[in-house]
């Protein structure tokens, strides 16, 4: 029962990820596309220091190691 | 002879940044990727080195990037939700570190990634959405 329920809860979420990314890319939508939401935050910065663009890549980069790697 | 102005100065995109030289490059890693069990050495140097190189290009300014929007629209709010349910459920199943009977998203998935096939895949979404991101 409660697997059903995590195993459900992750593909509503990953289903709402494709549906909003979806209407971000209708015309005339007022929603951001990930990407666009991904290169906003990545223009964060801290004086000189790239704090967004680092945050996200060290982020994605251990998703990859959490994911393929371990 | 007349300088060409600024925006209609499109400038041609370098060999390897177009789709007919990038994509196969990000295939023929991730095919190579897929062959790595996890928990290998292989798999921890391979995943440190491509990380490590999308990083450095990604830090420095050899690969050319999209202009970022100056601010996002109000509808970036409804990128909170599929956040929060997905959130939500993975810090439940986390917390409640009850193995397979309340599963968390990587012990779900660590079973379909022993497949070579949808381990190429995983490596291919990864190493895409990781270009992408060095393009941003």
């Amino acid at each position: 029962m409660m697997r059903t329920l995590a195993i459900g809860g992750f593909l509503v979420g990953l289903a709402l990820f494709g549906l909003v990314e979806w209407l971000a890319r209708r015309e005339g939508s007022r929603i951001p596309t990930l990407g666009e939401v991904c290169a906003y935050v990545m223009r964060y910065e801290v004086g000189p220091v790239p704090v967004g663009r680092i945050g996200l890549f060290g982020f994605w980069w251990w998703v990859g190691w959490h994911f393929l790697a371990r | 002879m007349m300088e060409q102005p600024h925006e209609l100065a499109v400038e041609a995109p370098r060999t390897w940044e177009r789709p007919v030289v990038c994509v196969p490059v990000l295939v023929a890693l991730s095919l190579v990727g897929g062959r790595f069990p996890s928990f290998s050495t292989e798999a921890n140097l391979y995943v440190f080195g491509a990380g490590g190189v999308l990083i450095w290009l990604g830090l420095t300014n050899r690969v050319p990037r999209r202009p970022a929007p100056q601010r996002l629209a109000s509808g970036a709010v409804w990128w909170t939700l599929p956040v929060l349910v997905f959130g939500v459920f993975e810090g439940a199943t986390f917390f409640a570190a009850a193995g397979d009977d309340f599963p968390t998203f990587s012990r779900l998935a660590d079973p379909l990634l022993e497949d070579r096939l949808v381990r190429s895949a995983g490596w291919l979404v990864w190493l895409s959405a990781f270009w992408g991101l060095v393009r941003r």
